[in-house]
């Protein structure tokens, strides 16, 4: 029997594998990286400090792992790690499209590997594994959810939760809360309608599913829509994984964009509950409350940016909350016990493809600005300010960081029927785009500091802030670490290409690693002579 | 196409990428199986609008019967096998009448016509081609245009000189749109890099981020600095596009696009 951590006096021991009562709201374990955000909250904040301003210079590689043997995926080139690796029990767990890799964290040696055949799906990313006990659950990028033994990477069963066929398609790193393994799915090609599902960690038998439009005329948020039709092919897909909040018992979870994804004129209405933070109950799928970042979205702008929950004062008073960098351009700080609205604010451009906002704190689309046959521009990229990449949170600085996009973009209508399917127009111009990493003051949604590019570089890959005062982020190709309090670059290292995962930490041994996915190599980096 | 996350530019589709993009690229990206057979569906488009339009619409997006677009039956099927049943037996219980007198190659262009509607909305590699006449209309006020550019954009710019014959370079309204916004093939970037020496070389930019500066000097010469020792001047072509990007209103860039697009 291993002792792993301590969470007040209780010793949770892992001699059955991981313990679901692992994960909790805001403390993350030194030994282990146990959920796709490390803790529930998602602000992918460390409390481990051995690696710190005062000796980050001395941080060096201990060792790579590059994915051999599997060349170009179809579509999309070669493998990208999109994935954060699980850490339990010294062993690794991470994956991209149809593989899963089991790593030694002190070495570096593949373990084992998984390997699911290619039969369609987009392979576009693949965020990581599930774990519970000691089981794995995986989503091969066809709809098939499927659970494996750690030990060894032999398959237990999987089973068919999303139809390939009709461009559903599955990237999520499933997600456990109690007994429920939450999996969400993705699809814009051919209006499919979005929905998350509970299954269960043994059986992998449904539990409940929750869907992102209302199920018939009449229904709750039904008024939204103009017809069933129309909330059938509706979209909201909720290909990311969620947060949660145990005392409250509220799943957090963002939704996609609405279909078809450009042509909004069958679709008149808000659109409930596409591009929204739905709060659910895990238990249920029984829906709490909402808010709906890009009502009626015309411009693909999936909300699916992972919703950070953290606790801080607000003119003296403590309140649970809840904020989204999202996709849209704007950042929004809401009461998660309710979902009522403290701060909107676009961060990327004046957000002037809304008119303002409603009573609840949410943009009032400008049709003026809805894509147009003969384009309209918008003073962000056309196709969103933000995507995936996780955001952090740091209760040390309370700033909020995200890796954004600035710049304008126009957006075209192509199909003018009364019936448009898929896309139905497009976005396009990336017009004087540039990259930034963003600090955004929690209470006014005010930027701090902004680290912005123009010309050849960028940033890339997500974030992590550690209580050693330091942000890791991918910046020019290199893994850079910053002073999350200016954004001063306070250590760089090159890597085989560009960061394309979230960092995430974890202590072996006595020693903090830092692991960081770029391209096909994930990268450990330790304090060099720390041994 | 990007798929590492460097977001300049930000080429993201949805979940980020989206193949290597056109109509090939998209279909494997997407898995939406082999591609249909344009002849096959060529020959079998008169034979669905006598037979099925009717009820089901002539680009097969429905009517009094349901969408075959978005159907679950003719997404599954790759070899008309289910189609074809349904066709020759038709689906009484739904109201839907047989079709015994339809051929297999009838059946087969009908199958092949569905296949290229799902095509066309499906694989969004194909929407250059199929809305290329809308994106080359103009709908703005030349005139107007003219008034915008003259006032705006002949300290750099010349209609009878580097812009003569632009409308006719890019006969895309949509096209010419966005390149005269924000041109995206400015060439080479040009910088001066001045060392604590004082001793300044210019050239054309190899490298330029964060902690690296490259440059090739007119001699060829290849010069490298870490970024944090020297002062980086680059040249900026497109101060003048940038300064206009906040003033346009959605009617400058189509009138200003229509004028271009009279310069033949």
């Amino acid at each position: 029997m291993k002792t792993l951590f301590l969470i007040g006096t209780a010793v949770l021991t892992l001699a059955q594998g991981l313990d679901p009562k692992a994960f909790s709201l805001f403390k993350l374990p030194g030994g282990v990286w146990p959920t796709y955000n490390g803790d529930y909250s998602g602000r992918r904040f460390s409390d481990l400090d051995q690696i710190n301003q005062s000796n980050v210079e001395l941080l060096k590689i201990e060792w790579m792992y590059r994915i051999q043997g599997i060349g170009p995926q179809r579509g999309v080139g070669n493998p990208t790690i999109k994935s954060t690796p699980l850490l339990v029990n010294g062993v690794l767990y991470f994956t991209i499209p149809d593989h899963v890799f089991a790593i030694d964290a002190h070495t570096g040696e593949r373990l084992w590997q998984y390997d699911s055949e290619d039969h369609g799906g987009h392979l576009v990313g693949q965020r990581g594994v599930g774990m519970y006990g000691n089981w794995l659950y995986f989503m091969s990028p066809d709809g098939w959810f499927v659970s494996l033994d750690s030990k060894n990477g032999k398959e237990r069963w999987k089973k068919k939760v999303a139809d390939e066929k009709l461009q559903y398609f599955t990237t999520i790193a499933p997600m456990v809360v109690k007994n429920h393994i939450l999996i969400g799915v993705g699809g814009d090609a051919m209006d499919v309608r979005g929905y998350l599902e509970s299954r269960d960690p043994e059986t992998g038998e449904l539990q409940w599913r929750w869907w992102s439009t209302p199920e018939k005329v009449g229904d709750q948020a039904s008024d939204t829509w103009p017809n069933k039709s129309a909330m059938d092919h509706g979209g909201g897909m909720t290909w990311l994984p969620g947060t949660y909040d145990p005392e409250l018992n509220l799943l957090y979870w963002g939704t996609g964009n609405a279909n078809p994804v450009f042509a909004g004129q069958s679709r008149k209405g808000a659109n409930l509950w596409t591009a929204s933070i739905v709060a659910l109950n895990p238990d249920t799928g029984k829906l709490a409350w909402w808010f709906q970042a890009s009502p009626h979205d015309t411009h693909d702008w999936d909300n699916v940016e992972t919703p950070v929950l953290f606790d801080a004062v607000i003119d003296g008073q403590p309140r649970k909350l809840l904020a989204q960098g999202a996709r849209c351009g704007w950042f929004f700080v809401l009461d998660r016990t309710n979902g009522k609205n403290l701060v909107s604010a676009p961060f990327s451009g004046t957000g002037n493809w809304a008119k303002g906002v409603d009573a609840k704190g949410q943009p009032i689309p400008d049709p003026a600005k809805e894509p147009k046959e003969n384009g309209s521009m918008i003073d962000m990229p056309a196709m969103g300010a933000t995507n995936w990449p996780p955001p952090s949170y740091s209760p040390q600085t309370e700033l909020f960081y995200l890796n954004g996009t600035e710049g304008y973009g126009i957006a075209y209508l192509y199909d003018t029927s009364d019936n448009p399917e898929g896309y139905g127009g497009g976005g396009g111009g990336n017009f004087d785009t540039k990259s930034a990493l963003f600090a955004l003051d929690i209470r006014t949604g005010k930027i701090k500091w902004k680290h912005e590019h123009t010309g050849a570089g960028g940033v890339s890959g997500g974030i992590m802030t550690t209580a050693g005062k330091l942000l890791f982020t991918g910046d020019s190709g290199q893994l850079v670490a910053f002073d999350p309090a200016d954004g001063r670059i306070l250590w760089h290292q090159r890597l085989s290409s560009s960061v394309s995962n979230g960092p995430s930490t974890w202590t072996l041994d006595g020693k903090q690693y830092i692991i960081v996915g770029a391209g096909d190599t994930l990268y450990a980096f330790t304090l060099a002579g720390k041994k | 196409m990007i798929f590492i996350l460097v977001l300049t530019p930000p080429v993201l589709m949805a979940q980020e990428g989206g193949g290597r993009g056109g109509r090939g690229g998209t279909r494997e990206f997407l898995g939406l199986g082999p591609a249909p057979d344009a002849a096959a569906a060529k020959k079998g488009e008169p034979i669905y609008i006598a037979n099925c339009a009717a009820c089901h619409g002539k680009t097969a997006r429905g009517g009094e019967a349901p969408d075959l677009v978005r159907s679950v039956v003719i997404l599954h099927d790759e070899k008309d096998e289910e189609i074809g049943a349904l066709i020759k037996n038709g689906r009484p219980e739904a109201g839907m009448p047989a079709f015994p007198g339809l051929s297999q190659e009838d059946i087969h262009g009908i199958s092949q016509f569905l296949k290229m509607q799902v095509e066309l909305t499906a694989n969004r590699g194909t929407y250059g081609q199929t809305y290329s006449s809308l994106r080359s209309q103009t709908s703005g006020d030349a005139r107007k245009g003219q008034d915008f550019f003259e006032a705006n954009c002949v300290a750099c710019h010349s209609a009878a000189g580097d812009l003569a014959k632009i409308g006719a370079k890019f006969p895309q309204a949509a096209i010419l749109q966005s390149r005269f916004i924000w041109p995206s093939t400015p060439g080479p970037a040009h910088a001066t890099v001045t060392a604590k020496s004082g001793q300044a070389i210019a050239g054309t930019v190899l490298r330029l981020d964060d902690f690296d500066v490259a440059l090739r000097d007119s001699s060829g010469e290849y010069h490298y600095w870490p970024r944090d020792q020297v002062q980086v001047q680059v040249e900026d072509k497109l101060g003048g596009h940038r300064a206009l990007l906040p003033k346009y209103s959605d009617a400058d860039i189509h009138n200003v696009t229509s004028y271009l697009a009279t310069l033949k």
